[in-house]
């Protein structure tokens, strides 16, 4: 096991190391996919909780996993392994070393903040996983990309030093550098409000909070497809690992700030969609589909604080629910660059792939975000909840599917007046049509079962189920219907070009 | 004399004698000279290798010699001087081979490499000085012999820059001797001791020694470039780039930093001076250097000022963590005055890189710079990540530090002073680093080729060390021996039990 | 021994200067360093009987005191002859290779430099009065001579002021002896500091005394002569006139001070003196500051630093005997390093203005790249000069600034801090001159190395006597004993 954290861990920096001992361009792009492997074989290996002490590294730092970051290590692994195939072929040689070398480092952070324990090695990880991050945004150093990377940098540097502060208040609380203190700590803190917000804040900027959610739809949009599809899918889910593990989660005391974090999530969730859907460019929608997503995670995040007993439940659901959206949204992101056969079966079979992970996130049964919403629903039961705002959840949870679907919809038309047709190199193909295979049919298979109560609420139960689920879907397809039949005699694809 | 007591002794004369022979030697014997150089380099870090073995398991080296009735010569190696004494062994080791390549062909290189190891050797004694008297001899030589240093290219605005520098080193030097004297003539010779003299002194002479702390920080002050006694400090950027690494990262305004540790911790005394209400001022004027200087950092257009003024705010970090009072406090602030010196002699070699083979001495000139000269430029951006505080490298241990003695020691207003100072570093480093990796190079007029490396290559590795070396320090913080290991068991000698 | 040791002191010189008067300056060179080798050696063991047995008084020609001429043996004493042997043997050796033997006149050199030597030994042993003015006046006058061996017009006119200047001083000081003599009958110094404690003397002795030996030693504002006499000599006659001349006066000064100024002074005259000090030194810096000749500048720090001597007086009347004591060592102390470093400044500023051939400071650019070690030893001496550590003049500094703050006269700590500033200031303007950078080519003509090498060595004296201040401190300390026939 130990080993195998090592090699999750540095196997990600050996790229930035061929850069700078000039390994060729054929080397890197050789390489580049299989950085995350160790961290994948980690991931399904895992059987039961264990860390690592490693006393000289940092202040002291202990590396491991856990249920929650077994699920956030595989999507971000998965995820990685397939974007990194796609990008070997998609990057273009011009600028590819600088790519490759930042590419290693923002993945060993992404990893490596799932895999720490302590305060130290989260915040090392999380900081490099930025500001690395910002040389994948700018990568192409058009004007807009550079503007999308200031404000990224300044966000984030903002949010960290957020992030700085309130584990320094909190580290200081608890006496201890291991995340596993800090929430009582925070809980039970004289200034535990002071240091809950700043956490809340500085972890915020990363998971798209609304108000601190800017630098997303500017960054996403310019940055190299690949590039995107991790930081949708699996980067932003940094900042909410980082919530999960140190905000007072099943702890009592912050009632009325849980609540008002639900209020958030909901406001995130359907605002997203709604700024989402003036869009015109297809990764922009994305971007906003993931404001609206993070939203709902941001929901669960706040119930789980509002509502302390049911906090144990809710968690393994707000892991299970990233992993989901981690790989549809990949998978989405990862269609954009696709280029189109011309015409005929293979055009619409296209269609069909690239939509299903769409319709996955809206909940459709049989995927992945049915299994999702599924759960999602069994554990915000307003009855078990008892908060105030609790009834409100399941009328808001159908108007966020309905959202999600127009949603989808938008990005599809928008998809469709950008796309280009041409053949596909094997590793693009190999990286999207991955990922949407995971998405789709190996979920199902994926080692969850030890996640307790999640694999029985995960699966569909009943038919009252699979239509609790499927009416949002037809009742925004039917809103969108005229709408979309307009565009049938829009103009015609492959007309536009990017 | 056995030699366990002679080693501080050694260590000192080790570059002394190396100073003197450099002298006598003709300014064509090059081969001679660097083989000298590098020899004493090693020579000493070899010793004070030995001394810190030796003061890690309990031995005390100390040599002492009668200067005057009452007044002694001591040089001593405690937890605190090898400290000091081992920062600046490494990175004299480096500085000399950066210095090497950096003046190779240039002339009057006996008289540099002379008050070079002459200025080295003032470190080592301000490091390894036992008293106050002994600190205050070193401490004026190191004045002296960094004069010729910073006049070096002998340019008038080099030699402004040495008049700029001598009226503010030589006044706080006046100011220093002053209150050594004066505390000499109330308490007789005062020997550098863990937890400091005054615990049991005449409350009636509180008042006085009040007023000679203030005068002997002041007299440090300067040295450490603590505002309004900043002002030498950019001024003398115009020294050849391994003096200004030199400057900045060991000798001078570490030695100034240096002396405000002892005088608070060693004579005073953390607890005394505590109780005596000094130290929350000197916290605030080092907060307010640690934001003035990287406000002043901001609007610099030559990366060397900017670096300077980056020294001004990063330097008071050191006195910040000292007025912490509680050992977390201490530990913060003695980890920056080692940190700091990987990380800033990191950045100066690397300007110095940067001016010597492509003539860049402005930022704006540095556009694409990163691809010309790769790794030149990832020691640079390690050593700019280092002093933003990011983690895991050197500077992110001190901030850590420093913000949990903050908190332990209740004052909270320091958070956000280092957040502030934070924000300020990234605002005026990144903006170099994205024009050393991500802006179109526009051609370097003054361009030179040193075969198939980037640069030569004696000015190549010393940065790529002090590089790895800003990372493992981060990295590896908690292995034994490392600056913060060292600086808990300083910090568990100065508070009283 | 010692009967061998002190004639030796005083009669060798005296020998040799007349015997110099005969030859021409070649051999005058061959007979002085004869007597160089004498002098040193007997300075030498004369030092090390005292170190070693204590101090005496001593009978010339075994007749006692009223009829015979008593010589005080003390530690100090023999200390500066010993001083006296080091730096005139420095400057001898330098004008041996310095002065051009061409010069017909300058072959006088010689017998000068030998009635000095006789009139330094002569004063710092004497035991009377009497015999301090046939000291000082035999030093005033071989002075005087050497001033004008300048040759020059403009070094006559510095010689005769000079000269008029140190015989109204003599005048002064022989009206305060015809006093003390009158009033008491005994010009015993030992003498008079017995009956003084029953009967004061006069006040007008003491300012009588006070006002000549000021006017020798160049106080504030009495200086007017010193810079133009001391700028303008051969730089060996202007060490020896820095170093050991001026010292001579105020020698005599500070041991009548000793023995009456207890009874005699008062705290106005002692703060006086002192105030005149502290003026010299910052007026002298000032101007040393200000000169645009090499020479001038070295010769107006002599009036600073000479300055610095005069606090003795604050300092040693009415305070704690510690701290008395503390000021004495730190004059003493001063007094010695501003010799062995001045000396090393002229005999350097003299071979750096041989170098480059020019006077003016500004004329030094590129010295620091081409002359590194003629500007090396002057740095030393400066080093030493500015009170900086380690070096004798820091040390000197130190016991003053401790003298200071236990007689709670913190108004001299302004002012030592400020010379020391000051200092630094005129010195450092003639570095920044000679690290200015001319080109690549070598201008300067380079003095033999025997003429560099005599300035590095007192300069290394001046610094290393911050190591071993303890040791002359150790020998002044050391009781007088009894006489020996």
């Amino acid at each position: 096991m130990s080993a195998l954290i090592w090699g999750a861990v540095l196997l990600p920096l050996l790229l930035p190391l061929l850069v700078v001992l000039q390994l060729p361009a054929r080397g890197l792009r050789l390489v580049l996919p299989w950085l995350p492997v160790p961290a994948l074989v980690l991931a399904l290996s895992y059987e039961a909780p264990w860390a690592l002490h490693l006393p000289y590294l940092l202040l002291g730092a202990s590396w491991g996993l856990d249920d929650v970051r077994q699920l956030m290590l595989l999507a971000a692994s998965l995820l990685w392994l397939c974007a990194g195939l796609y990008a070997s072929a998609y990057i273009r040689a011009e600028g590819l070393r600088r790519y490759s070398a930042l590419w290693g480092l923002t993945l060993a952070g992404n990893l490596g903040l799932i895999l720490s324990l302590d305060l130290a090695s989260f915040y090392t990880f999380f900081a490099l996983m930025t500001f690395a991050g910002y040389g994948l945004v700018i990568h192409d150093r058009t004007k807009e990309a550079l503007w999308a990377g200031k404000v990224y940098l300044v966000m984030a540097i903002v949010g960290e030093m957020a992030v700085l502060s309130g584990l320094l208040l909190a580290s200081h609380q608890a006496g201890s550098l291991q995340l596993a203190s800090l929430p009582e700590a925070v809980a039970g803190a004289e200034n535990g409000l002071w240091i809950f917000a700043l956490l809340l804040v500085g972890f915020g900027v990363k998971a798209g909070l609304p108000l601190l959610h800017f630098w997303l739809p500017l960054a996403h949009p310019v940055a190299p497809t690949p590039a995107s599809a991790v930081l949708s899918g699996a980067m932003i889910k940094g900042g909410l690992l980082g919530w999960v593990l140190v905000l007072p989660l099943g702890l009592p005391g912050y009632t009325g700030l849980g609540q008002a974090l639900v209020v958030l999530g909901a406001l995130g969730s359907l605002g997203g969609a709604a700024l989402g859907l003036l869009q015109q460019r297809p990764k922009t929608v994305l971007a906003y589909s993931s404001i609206s997503q993070m939203g709902l995670m941001t929901l669960l995040v706040g119930s789980a604080i509002a509502a302390p007993h049911q906090a144990s439940l809710i968690v393994p659901v707000i892991a299970l629910y990233a992993l989901h959206h981690g790989l549809a949204k990949g998978a989405l992101f990862l269609a954009v660059g696709l280029k189109w056969p011309d015409s005929g079966w293979p055009r619409w079979l296209g269609w069909g792939l690239v939509m299903l992970p769409g319709l996955a996130l809206a909940g459709l049964p049989f995927t992945s975000g049915a299994a999702a919403k599924t759960a999602m629903k069994g554990v915000l039961q307003p009855d078990q909840l008892g908060f105030g705002l609790a009834h409100l959840l399941p009328a808001l949870m159908a108007a966020g599917a309905m959202a999600t679907t127009l949603l989808i919809l938008r990005y599809l038309v928008c998809l469709r007046d950008t796309i280009t047709t041409g053949y596909n190199t094997g590793a693009i193909l190999a990286g999207w049509g991955g990922l949407t295979f995971i998405s789709l049919l190996l979920f199902w298979w994926l080692p969850w079962p030890q996640v307790g109560e999640l694999a029985s609420l995960a699966r569909l139960g009943s038919l009252k189920d699979a239509w609790g689920l499927t009416w949002p879907l037809l009742a925004a397809g039917a809103v969108a219907w005229p709408w979309l039949r307009r565009l049938r005699s829009g103009p015609q694809p492959g007309s536009h070009t990017p | 004399m056995s030699f366990a007591s002679a080693l501080p002794l050694l260590t000192l004369m080790t570059s002394l004698v190396a100073a003197l022979v450099i002298f006598m030697l003709p300014e064509q014997r090059q081969g001679l000279r660097t083989l000298l150089n590098l020899t004493a380099a090693v020579v000493k870090l070899g010793l004070v290798a030995i001394m810190v073995a030796g003061v890690f398991r309990g031995e005390d080296y100390s040599i002492s010699y009668t200067l005057l009735p009452g007044v002694e010569f001591i040089l001593r190696a405690d937890a605190l001087s090898v400290m000091f004494a081992g920062l600046s062994a490494v990175l004299w080791l480096f500085t000399t081979i950066y210095a090497v390549g950096y003046l190779e062909g240039a002339p009057n290189r006996s008289r540099f490499f002379g008050f070079f190891s002459l200025c080295v050797a003032s470190t080592m004694g301000i490091a390894l000085a036992g008293n106050l008297f002994t600190f205050l001899l070193f401490y004026e030589m190191l004045t002296l012999s960094t004069y010729p240093l910073v006049v070096h290219r002998g340019t008038r605005k080099a030699v402004r820059a040495g008049n700029s520098y001598l009226a503010y080193t030589l006044t706080g030097g006046v100011v220093l001797l002053l209150g050594v004297a004066w505390l000499h003539t109330l308490f007789g010779d005062l020997p550098f001791a863990a937890t400091g003299h005054f615990q049991q002194v005449d409350p009636a002479l509180h008042g006085t020694l009040a007023l000679i702390f203030l005068i002997l920080i002041t007299g440090l002050a300067v040295k450490s470039a603590i505002f309004p006694l900043h002002g030498w400090l950019p001024t003398a950027m115009v020294a050849p780039a391994p003096v200004s690494a030199l400057l900045h990262a060991v000798a001078v305004v570490k030695a100034g930093a240096f002396g405000i540790v002892r005088v608070v911790y060693d004579i005073y005394g953390i607890e005394f001076a505590y109780a005596l209400g000094v130290l929350e001022p000197l916290g605030w004027l080092a907060a307010f250097t640690i934001l003035y200087g990287s406000v002043r950092a901001l609007s610099q257009t030559d990366l060397k000022r900017r670096l300077a003024f980056s020294t001004v705010s990063q330097v008071s970090y050191i006195v910040l963590g000292v007025t912490l009072f509680g050992p977390i406090g201490t530990i913060g602030g003695l980890v920056h005055l080692l940190h700091q010196g990987v990380m800033k002699i990191t950045l100066f070699f690397c300007a110095g890189n940067y001016a010597e083979t492509l003539g860049v001495h402005r930022i704006d000139e540095l556009d694409g710079a990163g691809r010309r000269m790769p790794l030149t430029s990832i020691a640079f951006t390690l050593g700019a990540f280092g002093m933003m505080g990011a983690p895991p490298l050197a500077g992110f241990v001190t901030k850590w530090m420093l913000g949990s003695g903050a908190l332990a020691s209740g004052m909270l207003w320091v958070i956000p002073v280092l957040v502030a100072s934070t924000l300020l570093n990234a605002a005026y480093f990144l903006p170099i680093l994205y024009r050393l990796w991500f802006a179109t190079p526009k051609g370097w007029s003054q361009e030179r080729r040193w075969g198939r490396l980037e640069t030569h290559s004696w000015l190549l590795w010393p940065p790529l060390l002090t590089a790895a070396l800003t990372v493992l320090l981060g990295i590896l913080a908690s292995a034994p021996f490392s600056p913060l290991s060292w600086a808990e068991l300083v910090a568990a000698r100065e508070y009283l039990p | 021994m010692l009967a061998l040791l002190i004639p030796g002191l005083l009669f060798t010189p005296l020998a040799l200067a007349v015997l110099c008067l005969l030859v021409n300056f070649r051999i005058g060179r061959l007979f002085s360093w004869v007597g160089i080798i004498v002098q040193v050696l007997v300075a030498l063991g004369l030092w090390a009987t005292v170190a070693d047995q204590g101090g005496l008084y001593y009978d010339l020609g075994g007749w006692a005191a009223p009829l015979g001429i008593e010589l005080r043996v003390d530690g100090l004493a023999v200390t500066f002859v010993l001083l006296t042997a080091v730096v005139a043997s420095a400057a001898a050796l330098h004008a041996g290779a310095y002065l051009d033997p061409r010069k017909g006149y300058q072959s006088y050199f010689w017998p000068l430099l030998w009635f000095l030597w006789a009139g330094l030994n002569g004063v710092w042993l004497a035991g009377d009065l009497f015999n301090l003015y046939v000291g000082l006046e035999l030093i005033s006058l071989a002075a005087v001579g050497l001033v004008a061996l300048g040759g020059e017009a403009p070094a006559l006119r510095a010689a005769l002021r000079y000269l008029y200047a140190a015989l109204l001083g003599s005048l002064g000081y022989l009206l305060a002896v015809a006093l003390v003599y009158g009033s008491y009958g005994t010009l015993s110094l030992s003498g008079i500091a017995e009956l003084a404690a029953d009967h004061p003397p006069a006040p007008l002795i003491l300012v009588l005394a006070a006002l000549g030996l000021a006017l020798k030693t160049a106080l504030f504002p009495l200086h007017f002569w010193l810079p133009a006499a001391h700028g303008i000599a051969k730089s060996p006659v202007s060490a020896l006139l820095s170093a050991l001349v001026v010292k001579a006066s105020f020698y005599i000064m500070a041991r009548l001070w000793l023995e009456m100024g207890e009874q005699a002074g008062s705290i106005w005259l002692a703060q006086g003196l002192g105030a005149l000090g502290a003026a010299g030194v910052v007026v002298g810096s000032w101007q040393a500051f200000r000169q645009s000749r090499l020479k001038m500048v070295v010769a107006y720090s002599s009036v600073a630093q000479i300055g610095y001597l005069f606090l003795l007086f604050p300092l040693s009347w009415g305070v704690a005997t510690t701290t008395a004591e503390l000021a004495q060592q730190g004059i003493t102390l001063h007094l010695i390093s501003h010799a062995l470093a001045k000396a090393a400044m002229f005999l350097a500023a003299g071979n750096l203005i041989l170098a480059v051939g020019n006077p003016q400071v500004s004329a030094l650019a590129g010295v620091s790249r081409f002359l590194p070690f003629s500007l090396f030893s002057f740095g030393l001496a400066a080093v030493s000069l500015m009170g900086l550590p380690p070096s004798g003049g820091f040390v000197a500094k130190w016991l003053l600034l401790q003298a200071s703050l236990a007689a709670g006269q913190w108004w001299w700590i302004g002012v030592l801090l400020l010379g020391s500033l000051l200092s630094a200031l005129y010195v450092f303007r003639i570095f920044r001159a000679s690290f200015l950078e001319t080109g690549s080519d070598d201008p300067f003509y380079h003095p033999p190395r025997s003429l560099e090498v005599i300035p590095m060595a007192l300069a290394v004296m001046a610094i290393g006597l911050g190591f071993v201040a303890n040791l002359p401190l150790t020998v002044m300390a050391l009781p007088v004993g009894g006489g020996v026939p």
